[in-house]
């Protein structure tokens, strides 16, 4: 058999993983089967293929019969696909010529009640492997070079502490500030909870260090303008603000540590309108000052322009309890007989800062919780303001004389971060905060490469947190610089120019900025920033733009080998749905390997391709599956907001919205299309999700595009 | 019922149509556009007019197969007919004496561009004429635009052709003096010619064409930003000041539908099973 003039020669190794496949696959007869397959010209079985036996198998092989691609059938690609991969190296055959499926937590694990049918499954999933590889193409990874210097953008406690922890490790460190002196809101800290230290003694301690660092270079007064390039070697322009006078600088890596703003409650409880109405932050720098006059009776009110229902101020902002209590205490220390009073939503005092509750309450400050939906009121006359609050508590309305009210604000983001955003090309959350790759995996990286966010401009935190992610966001950049390259993964994006018409959709689509349309419309795949998600070849209307590794013709070519045998003869035999469900390489694949470590069962009725990204999921691949009769398709990506391609699972659900409705033209039931959601760590659901989808095809019956006849009558037609 | 007069592949997948319609021809002006629907079930698709010929009663249009309607407009031939055309719609490009006019076009779009070219051509205007397209061998009109232009400059985006990119653009816009500047072409090339002339100062109109349905300022599909306000390119245009578009959003809300347009394009391409 050839394909591309080269023939084929391919290699099946299937594990039997000790007992835990060959104790239900019937691995044997899955060897005997592979040995059928167009292409394949040698197959063979080992007890633990990962062992160094086993490795040694595959290696001698590809050599002695000549292998030109190689499928392992064993366990989880996650964990083990770098493994065989680097075996077929060895070997000489380029990793990309390797396909592997997965037949213990897909089909051993999930369905260990049933040997025949997850015998049957593994040959399925071979025979779909086989077919994809008899397409896979090498793929080379350049080699990309990273500059040791980094753009550390903001000198406050966040920016300050990234900067030195780069220094101190021998890199060159730009530290941009867009103030004429560092600091940033550490300038207006009173005393540091939970040590009450002095943010003044911090701040003077950290920027004599900074200054006296050889290897930070300071740029005052100065904002990033543009950002070209790419991870290793972006090319930066920096403006003195209020001049027209530019800088170039060429860093490896970039740490966003821009800081946050408090919120201005303009307009709420008095503020702007009374005098003696302040927010926290600005009782803390009165007291810095020394310039607070002696009040007597202080009202705080948590939670303002927080929390909110709607809008961009949902969250919490997470410093305004301990700040709030922090300076309670601090003003009975100062004047014993002053009394505190609280207003509260809930008290949010986590870890060991309920000790500063506990401490709040034992020196008399007051507490009243307030509703929502009946905030407090603040009124003035003669000089003295009056507060009225709904306690929740006592279910009655309490009337507090006072002299001085400090509203908690929450952080939000400035206009310099919101302005950065898109010169770096990276997102903004809800909140309008930098918005993180990933949550757990990538918790201080931005999906595009060599890019790192700490401290308040990644959401609210106090100066101990922000301190302890700029050392983590340091220690990410310093990464890559100290090992001075990188290697770029090959799957990326690639336009067949004879196809493409111009249209641009690629361009549009592409959240990274990886495609960059050139005067005339012909995209230019900018590789250093291209992810590989695959979303603008789903997008491309022609087919021009492929994803390497993840084609069109490779996808279509396992649907086509998993159903092109299935047809039923005829209406009466017993029907068995076939479902293809295309999983996003990330989240929902690692829910299916966790149902499978959990050894949660679920029908053996799903054939699982594993995509880079819901994204990637093309409307040809989700027809190709129906009218070759797949029973049903379902998509699964990462739940919504933690797609590791920021929103390519939002895509593949607008795009199943779209096609439902135009199934229903070919005769074929909308509910046949599902798209689902599960993160990693959501085995039991993803077992769900599959139980309830095989159930409700059972309902439906056989796709008529299944059954022999109506497929002949579509050949005709087509 | 339209008959198409001639069909012809100008490029690979870029055809040239003329269709009888005597009353469009008589009223028709560059810059103009037609909305033509092959049959009953089918989508209106908006087409800049790239001649008219009131002596044979015809109009020009050349049109990219890149969906399903185009690609079905491009299996038609000559004495087949089609459903409807309406126009001329939108307002027609001014032609008067501006002096030296700078004309860009890009792919499909130069078929039109010809049109206004010639006509400004025709009112004594100076013609400064860059057409461009993505490679070498899809390039048309090339002779056309060399009767009517006094320079005539070609590019294409991998260079197989003339300039390699635009950016020669930027040299010619610092030597010579430009009077007006019209662009037709895509997207990209509009907004990024747009700004090549807005340092020196140069009117640019360019011509969008942006989703459309009646095309008569009803449905409100066409709805373009310029200069902050809201403006309907059926009605208003197509001709706007390129320094005003907010090319953005028009390349996003031209994308709001690639979904559907690709599932119908497949469907068709699997043999026509669905409208």
């Amino acid at each position: 058999m050839k394909k591309g003039g080269e023939e084929l020669r391919i290699g099946v190794f299937v594990c039997h993983c000790g007992f835990n496949i060959g104790g239900v696959v019937d691995v044997p007869a899955v060897v005997e089967y592979a040995r059928t397959l167009p292409g394949v010209v040698y197959a063979k079985d080992h007890l633990y293929m990962c062992s160094p036996g086993g490795l040694a198998l595959i290696k001698e092989s590809i050599k002695k019969y000549n292998l030109n691609r190689v499928v392992v059938a064993s366990c989880t690609p996650a964990t083990h696909e770098p493994l065989f991969r680097e075996a077929c190296e060895e070997a000489g055959l380029n990793k990309y010529l390797f396909e592997m499926v997965n037949i213990r937590e897909q089909c051993s694990w999930v369905h260990m009640h049933q040997p025949k049918e997850a015998t049957e499954k593994a040959k399925d999933l071979v025979r779909m492997a086989v077919a994809k590889a008899s397409y896979l193409e090498p793929q080379m990874e350049p080699e990309l070079e990273i500059k040791p210097s980094a753009l550390v953008i903001g000198g406050g406690i966040a920016g300050m502490t990234a900067s030195m922890s780069l220094a101190r490790q021998g890199f060159t460190v730009h530290l941009v500030e867009k103030e004429s002196e560092l600091g940033g809101m550490l300038r207006y800290l009173y005393k540091l909870y939970p040590t009450g230290r002095d943010a003044a003694e911090l701040l003077r301690e950290t920027v004599a260090a900074v200054k006296a660092n050889p290897r930070i270079r300071l740029h005052m007064s100065a904002l990033v303008r543009e950002v070209k390039g790419f991870f290793g070697n972006f090319d930066v322009t920096l403006q003195r603000r209020g001049s027209d006078e530019t800088e170039q600088i060429k860093v490896g890596t970039i740490i966003v540590a821009t800081g946050a703003e408090a919120f201005k409650p303009t307009g709420m409880y008095g503020y702007g309108e009374y005098e003696n109405v302040i927010t926290q932050l600005e009782l803390e720098q009165l007291l810095r000052k020394g310039a607070l006059k002696k009040p007597e009776k202080v009202v705080m009110i948590q939670c303002v322009g927080a929390r909110e229902k709607t809008g961009p101020r949902t969250y919490c902002s997470r410093t305004c309890c301990m700040a709030a209590l922090n300076n309670a205490l601090l003003l009975k220390e100062m004047y014993p007989n002053v009394e505190v009073t609280i207003l509260f939503r809930d008290i949010q005092t986590y870890g060991e800062y309920e000790d500063f509750y506990l401490k709040a309450r034992e020196n008399f400050v007051q507490f009243i919780r307030y509703d929502q939906d009946n905030p407090p009121v603040v009124t003035e006359s003669n000089g003295k303001l009056t507060v009225k609050v709904y306690d929740l508590y006592s279910n009655a309305e309490i009337e507090l004389k006072s002299d001085l009210v400090v509203l908690s604000t929450p952080l939000v983001q400035h206009e310099a971060g919101r302005q950065l955003a898109p010169i770096l090309k990276v997102p903004l959350g809800s909140d309008e905060f930098f918005f993180e790759a990933h949550p757990k995996l990538r918790p201080v990286d931005f999906s595009s490469e060599g890019i790192y966010v700490c401290g308040t401009a990644h959401g609210p935190k106090d100066v101990t947190e922000s301190i302890a992610q700029a050392y983590a966001a340091a220690t990410r950049a310093a990464i890559p610089m100290a090992v001075r390259t990188v290697k770029a993964e090959a799957v990326k994006a690639s336009v067949d120019p004879e196809i493409c018409v111009g249209c641009g959709a690629c361009a549009v689509s592409c959240i990274f900025s990886a495609i960059e349309l050139l005067p005339f419309g012909q995209p230019h795949i900018v590789e250093a920033n291209c992810k590989g998600c695959g979303v603008c070849s789903a997008e491309c209307p022609m087919g021009a733009m492929q994803l390497l590794h993840f084609k069109d013709q490779q996808i279509v070519a396992a649907v086509e080998a998993l159903l092109k045998p299935k047809k039923l003869k005829g209406v009466s035999e017993k029907f068995e749905p076939i479902i293809v469900c295309f999983a996003c390489k990330w989240c929902s694949y690692a829910a299916a390997d966790l149902a499978g470590v959990s050894r949660i069962q679920y029908p053996p009725n799903i054939r699982i391709i594993r995509v880079p990204c819901s994204g990637r999921v093309d409307v040809l691949h989700v027809l190709k599956a129906f009218l070759n009769g797949a029973d049903g398709v379902i998509i699964t990506g990462c739940l919504i907001g933690d797609c590791h391609y920021i929103d390519g699972n939002l895509k593949a659900k607008s795009r199943v919205e779209v096609m439902k409705d135009s199934l229903q033209a070919l005769g074929i039931n909308p509910e046949r299309l599902e798209i689902g959601f599960a993160s990693s760590s959501e085995g039991q659901k993803f077992a769900m999700m599959m139980t309830n989808f095989v159930e409700r095809i059972r309902k439906l019956g056989p796709n008529p595009y299944r059954l022999e006849k109506k497929r002949e009558e579509e050949a005709k037609v087509v | 019922m339209y008959k198409i007069v001639t069909k012809r592949e100008l490029v690979p997948h870029i055809n040239l149509f003329e269709f009888e319609a005597k009353e469009v021809a008589e009223k028709a002006k560059p810059g103009q556009f037609v909305i033509l629907r092959i049959d009953e079930t089918g989508e209106r698709i908006p087409l800049t007019i790239a001649g008219a010929d009131v002596g044979k009663g015809t109009i020009t249009v050349v049109c990219h197969e890149v969906g399903k309607t185009t690609k079905k407009l491009g299996a038609l031939r000559a004495g087949d007919s089609i459903l409807d055309l309406a126009g001329p719609l939108g307002k027609p490009a001014k032609i008067e004496n501006f002096g030296t006019v700078l004309c860009v076009g890009g792919g499909v779009m130069i078929a039109p561009l010809y049109y206004q070219a010639k006509a400004l051509h025709e009112a004594g205007n100076k013609i400064i004429g860059v057409i461009g397209a993505r490679t070498a061998n899809q390039l048309i009109y090339e002779e056309e635009m060399r009767q009517v232009c006094d320079e005539l400059y070609v590019a294409t985006d991998d260079g197989t052709k003339g300039y390699k990119g635009l950016d020669f653009l930027k040299d010619l816009l610092k030597e010579r003096k430009i009077d007006r500047a019209i662009v037709l072409g895509s997207i990209i090339t509009m907004k990024l010619v747009s700004e090549f002339t807005r340092p020196h100062g140069i009117p640019t109109i360019v011509n969008l064409v942006p989703i459309m349905v009646d095309g008569m300022g009803m449905c409100g599909a066409c709805r373009v930003t310029v200069g902050g306000k809201t403006m309907f390119a059926c009605v208003n245009g197509p001709d706007f000041d390129g320094h005003q578009v907010d090319f953005e959003e028009l390349m996003a809300r031209l994308k709001m539908y690639t979904a559907q347009e690709k599932l119908a394009f497949v469907f068709y391409e699997k043999g026509e099973r669905s409208s």
